[in-house]
């Protein structure tokens, strides 16, 4: 792992003093302190630390307002709260901030040594995700495509938008369990679904719920195939794929979701456009404390 | 279905709602469906995976969704179903989902939940068992339908 810089905010020199040796003696770079918010701000502009301990009681300020201070300069930092106050309201608020781990005073030297190990872990983990997930999935979908059809579809509009998205007509979602949690969506409009069926069932499709099939069986294929191949690539990763549910209707919005890395794109294939959506957010498993 | 999924669905709502200001809670009905589900205007998939899994697809209607986002903001109006209260609708389905795992751990079943994914407009939904359990629970005088569709897993 690479060298970890840390800021320590606190407003207590005693803390300070006990923190910095603490983390120093333990192989981490104590880049810079703060003791108020101005502090905290101008500090971790200029030093851009991996990661800021942070006290919860500063005066004129808490811990939770230089948490949002310190993600508006860089939303990757990853905020610890160590901190002598503990209690359930503050472990939701945390959480709901983004903060990564919390640890109480008195500070178990091994114990936040650990904690600090895990969450830069987790951070390197998020990272591979982020770097590795929109070429599987494109590979996945080529590749279904490939066996499918022996035609492999042209990719464009590739982008990281977070934004609703309007359905041509039929959308499949399935929900993407592991490490980390998401979400993948593929869309096409009927027109397009019916010609994809018809070509793979060599036949006109019976009815609509037959279309409805292919269509999700596609899906399904193509998720399951990049999850796995995601998983292959690093096994603590352990992704899975839950039952697609498809929809069709009129007019079908498909809201934004709580996902921190996205990868949308259009493939363009002989029988019309499909579009799929996959994202993923670091979920509940992110949250570490030593408590 | 020999897994029970009624009780752990209506104990978390009993915890979860008087937490955001919807107190009056009570099952209202169950019913058995097929695969299709009409929109009753708004619906929120949450992805289920580990001893059993499927979907849970939470069903209500536009208006029931504004007043119960509306009162998880403490009040705030809610006008149109902008982007705010689709994330606390959002929200709250994770919340259930979350306690309803919660709650089969309690009975020794291990279960994941994945991000909820909000759909609102004129639609049907195919869910992917062609057996599904409707739990229709009443939440003051609104009502939100959960369809369970789930099954073994025998991976």
């Amino acid at each position: 792992m690479k060298n970890v810089n840390i800021v320590i905010v606190d407003d207590s020199p005693f803390q300070i003093a006990l923190l910095r040796d603490l983390l120093t003696e333990n192989g981490f770079n104590v880049v810079g302190e703060a003791s108020s918010l101005e502090e905290t701000i101008e500090v971790v502009t200029n030093t851009k630390p991996d990661l800021v301990t942070m006290d919860m009681t500063i005066p004129g300020t808490d811990g939770f307002e230089c948490t949002r201070e310190i993600h508006k300069i860089n939303p990757n930092i990853k905020v610890i709260i160590v901190s002598s106050m503990m209690d359930d309201e503050i472990v939701r608020k945390a959480r709901k901030m983004r903060v990564s781990g919390y640890a109480q005073k008195p500070v178990d030297a091994e114990e936040l040594t650990l904690l600090i190990d895990r969450v830069m872990a987790d951070e390197e983990l998020f990272s591979e995700l982020d770097g590795l997930y929109s070429a599987v999935f494109k590979e996945a979908l080529l590749d279904v495509f490939n066996k499918l059809t022996k035609t492999i579809p042209e990719i464009t509009n590739e982008n990281n938008e977070n934004v609703e998205k309007v359905s041509k007509g039929i959308s499949i979602v399935m929900g993407v369990i592991g490490k980390y949690s998401g979400r993948i969506i593929f869309d096409a409009s009927f027109e397009t679904a019916q010609k994809m069926s018809q070509s793979l069932l060599k036949r006109e499709p019976k009815n609509n719920e037959e279309v409805l099939n292919v269509m999700s069986e596609i899906a399904n294929m193509a998720a399951g195939n990049a999850c796995s191949m995601i998983n292959k690539k690093n096994k603590i990763f352990g992704l899975r794929v839950a039952p697609p549910t498809t929809f069709h209707g009129e007019s079908i919005n498909i809201s934004k979701a709580e996902l921190e890395i996205i990868y949308s794109a259009n493939a363009k294939t002989q029988f019309g456009d499909l579009s799929i959506s996959i994202g993923f957010g670091r979920g509940e498993g992110e949250w570490m404390s030593i408590i | 279905m020999d897994v029970n999924y009624i009780n752990p669905i209506i104990s978390s709502f009993a915890s979860v709602m008087p937490q955001l200001g919807l107190p009056a809670v009570e099952k209202k009905g169950i019913s058995l469906k097929g695969r299709f589900i009409e929109s009753p205007g708004v619906v929120i998939i949450v992805g289920i995976i580990g001893d059993i899994k499927g979907n849970v697809i939470y069903g209500l209607s536009l208006e029931d969704a504004k007043t119960i986002a509306s009162t998880m903001m403490m009040g705030m109006p809610v006008d149109n179903f902008d982007e705010l209260a689709q994330s606390a609708i959002s929200e709250l389905t994770n919340m259930i989902t979350a306690t309803v795992a919660t709650n089969f751990s309690k009975e020794d079943i291990n279960i994941n939940i994945s991000t909820p994914t909000l759909v609102h407009g004129k639609f049907t939904a195919n869910a992917s068992s062609d057996k599904v359990v409707c739990v229709q629970m009443g939440v003051g005088n609104m009502s939100i339908d959960v369809n369970i569709s789930m099954e073994k897993n025998t991976i």
